[in-house]
């Protein structure tokens, strides 16, 4: 019989804020992080908005000008060879170690402990380097450029500095990054290849990796921040940027029990499937998405009327809201018929996207929204999706929150996806 | 002295392939940045260097850089002024903060410094002395030598129990030395009842043995063909020792001694012992008597031999007793050498 696998710490370093307890208000409170962001000020920029962590000054490319908040002191030789997602990594690393009660045993030189990570790379550090490099020759570059800025900094940098034993490695997915780390963290725990994993995912939120969406013509355009991110509204245009991180530790049961830890909630199955169809476009019906719905909640064992709330993965840009929308409908049958009282079908669980609230994460959307419902099953709400004016009508027949509310769910679903069409889902459940 | 290029070279000496471009406003502003973190003192003697070619200075720019990757917390160690802090075990540097040091002190100093030059610089001394002949466009010295008890044990006439070498490094000019009194030392449960010291004897002993190992692996007799003698070094005599502390189990002495004079039959050495920081014994003079038989069956190597070489803060007229070994003409200092 397979194990269970529970959370039981968190982490969080986010545009809404750089605790649980304040995450938790500004999700029930519907606060945004969203912000007029002083880097994209220049005319030649039309991008206007972004969703910065606040508390951190990681501008320089030289980790050591970085400021941060008090609470965390860090080395010279631990920061040096970090992103600025690193820095934020770090410092909900020790949130989650401190919030799941872990001791130093538990962690550090425990073969026991692994840990998988996403993040886009530092397109910044990476910039810089090259610069260097072909400006003062290839014997300037910094000796910890490379771990510094390339796909895997996060991994390489938490691994070496919470001396972790168990597996470890990184995720690539693109926005589906984190929720394949929490995925197969899960699929190690059940298997019996650890008793604890930490799972992590962050993104340097900053100009050199937010601006080149625009190129692509995926970032909102809106100037007023309070309107640049709305999913599921008609008038949605892209998305807007963040940074950040997100850590959750996942722990077997026999452990939660050893250890007498309180736990959020259970991961209880996931699921993923792919497009096949389009490098950077959404599938238009969802199919990818819709499968990977399907398979987490067969894994699960769950019927989809079972389900009472899912974090989509809607990042405000209008192919991809649509094509989630119609991915829902198809999984929660019946859900698409006008009925009931509200024109709403009783199948459809309440659905909501807290990048509203946060922007959109990219790699790091998977673990923060996962992060959210783990919150959402202790605490006992349902989050709203903030910002809808007028609600695109593909939606007509789904449940979409526009406030936050007072009930407590028993499961719900997080939904991810990434380019090339990778799509995850992942069932959690109240304890 | 405010010209810059035509003071720095006394003998033209300043390798071909490095003519440095004037030192601009801009290069000052850059410096003033990449030294942002550094002493203000390293910039004044980094400025002072590059606008008068004066090498004097260097060694406060190479502390200053160093100083700057050290962890604050030991960083009072290297204002000690003690050449012999090892890199790795006093000051915790690892092979990639080497590597920060050295590309801050190339962006500094505007010198390029090739990775084999590296490998043999295991103390703050070994930088100083590197860099200054760097600046002088003087071939590096002769690095020194690092023994690991196995290597020790396996040269030495001497033998545990009664050897009191842990670890050497053996220059031409110089060894060092470090030993830590374990308290298992046969001796120590008579010397002396109940209260285990160090017989100053023995750290005589120790000095001699250093001297020994000098002369084992880092002095070379002029005689062609002939190295010492294992077998026939013995002590002849010493002067002016006296022991200024009381070495306990756990004390870790570090025992240095220079060649005074070096001669067939004899050698004679100053010795100095210290515990960190604290004068713990010297001795002004310690002779020992050897003897030759030939090298092993390659001859040595041809090199001139460098006894008073390079000391660096010396300062006396390194340039004539080294330049041979490279003919100025062709210059750098590390092109044509096959050794690798």
């Amino acid at each position: 019989m397979a194990g269970r696998v529970f959370i039981t710490g968190l982490g969080l370093i986010t545009s809404i804020g750089n605790d649980v307890p304040s995450v938790t208000a500004a999700l029930r409170e519907l606060r945004h992080g969203i912000q007029l962001y002083p880097p994209f000020a220049g005319d030649d920029v039309p991008v206007k908005v972004a969703a910065p962590v606040r508390g951190f000054d990681t501008a320089s490319n030289d980790p050591e000008d970085w400021t941060y908040p008090d609470a965390y002191r860090i080395r010279r030789e631990v920061i040096r060879g970090m992103a600025p997602h690193g820095l934020y990594a770090w410092c909900a690393m020790q949130q989650a170690i401190t919030d799941a009660g872990l001791g130093e045993a538990d962690f550090a030189n425990n073969p026991d402990t692994g840990l998988y990570a996403a993040s886009g790379g530092s397109p910044q550090l990476m910039g810089y380097m090259l610069g260097r490099m072909h400006q003062l020759g290839v014997m300037r570059c910094s000796p910890l450029g490379i771990v510094a800025a390339i796909s895997g900094t996060l991994n390489f940098n938490l691994v070496a500095h919470f001396k972790i034993k168990g597996a470890s490695c990184g995720f690539s997915s693109a926005c589906a990054s984190s929720a394949h780390a929490l995925g197969y963290a899960y699929d190690d725990l059940v298997l019996g290849r650890a008793k604890r994993m930490f799972v992590v995912g962050a993104e340097d939120g900053n100009v050199d990796s937010i601006l080149p969406f625009a190129g692509m013509r995926a970032l909102s355009l809106q100037r007023d921040p309070a309107l640049a991110s709305r999913p599921f509204d008609a008038a949605r245009d892209g998305f807007v940027g963040t940074g950040g991180a997100a850590v959750l530790v996942l722990e077997t049961e026999d452990e939660v029990q050893r250890r007498g830890a309180p736990v959020y909630g259970e991961v209880a199955a996931w699921g993923q499937a792919s497009d096949g169809h389009n490098v950077a476009i959404s599938h238009p019906e969802g199919e990818g998405l819709a499968l990977a719905m399907r398979r987490a909640l067969q894994a699960a064992q769950l019927a989809p009327g079972d389900v009472d709330y899912i974090n989509a993965h809607a990042t405000s840009t209008p192919i991809g809201d649509l094509s989630e929308v119609r991915a829902i409908k198809s999984v929660f049958a019946g859900s698409g018929e006008e009925g009931g009282a509200g024109g709403r079908s009783p199948a459809s669980p309440a659905i909501s996207s807290t990048k509203a609230l946060t922007g959109h994460g990219l790699s790091l959307a998977g673990a923060m929204e996962s992060a959210f419902c783990a919150l959402a099953l202790r605490e006992g709400f349902l989050p709203g999706s903030a910002h809808i004016a007028q609600l695109d009508p593909e939606c007509a027949g789904l449940r979409i929150l526009r406030k936050t509310v007072a009930e407590p769910p028993r499961v719900v679903l997080n939904n991810s996806s990434g380019f090339g069409g990778a799509n995850v889902s992942v069932v959690l459940k109240r304890a | 002295m405010t010209d810059v290029n035509a003071s720095v070279s006394p003998a033209g000496n300043r390798p071909a392939d490095k003519q440095p471009r004037p030192f601009s406003a801009e290069d000052e502003v850059a410096l003033r940045e990449s030294l942002k973190r550094c002493s203000s003192a390293t910039l004044e003697a980094a400025l002072k260097f590059l606008k008068t070619g004066d090498v004097e200075p260097l060694p406060t720019v190479v502390i200053g850089v160093i100083e700057r990757f050290v962890d604050p917390d030991l960083r009072p160690k290297l204002q000690e002024g003690n050449d012999e802090l090892r890199l790795i075990e006093d000051l915790g540097i690892d092979s990639l903060t080497m590597m920060e040091i050295v590309i801050l002190v190339e962006e500094t100093l505007r010198m390029t410094i090739n990775n084999d030059e590296l490998r043999n610089l295991r103390t703050v001394g070994d930088i100083k002395v590197f860099i200054d002949c760097k600046a002088r466009g003087l071939p590096p010295p002769q690095p020194a030598k690092f023994l690991p008890i196995e290597q020790i044990a396996a040269v030495m006439p001497i033998q545990p129990p009664f050897l009191f070498l842990n670890e050497a490094s053996i220059s031409s000019t110089h060894a060092s030395a470090k030993y830590k009194i374990t308290g298992e030392e046969f001796f120590l449960k008579g010397h002396f009842k109940n209260n285990p010291v160090l017989p100053a004897s023995i750290m005589l002993e120790a000095l001699g043995q250093l001297a020994v190992l000098y002369l084992l692996e880092g002095f070379e007799p002029t005689e062609a063909g002939k190295v010492v003698n294992a077998e026939q070094i013995f002590f002849t005599g010493c002067e002016g020792v006296r022991a200024h502390r009381v070495c306990r189990p756990g004390d870790v002495l570090s025992l240095s001694i220079r060649p005074k004079r070096a001669k067939m039959p004899l050698a004679t050495f100053e010795g100095a012992i210290r515990v960190g920081q604290e004068k713990t014994a010297i001795a002004e003079e310690i002779t020992l008597t050897f003897g030759l038989k030939d090298a092993p069956a390659p001859a040595a190597a041809p090199e001139a031999e460098a006894s008073a070489a390079s000391g660096g803060a010396g300062g006396a007229a390194p340039a004539s007793v080294v330049a041979p070994a490279s003919p100025a003409t062709t210059g750098t200092t590390s092109s044509s050498s096959p050794t690798a």
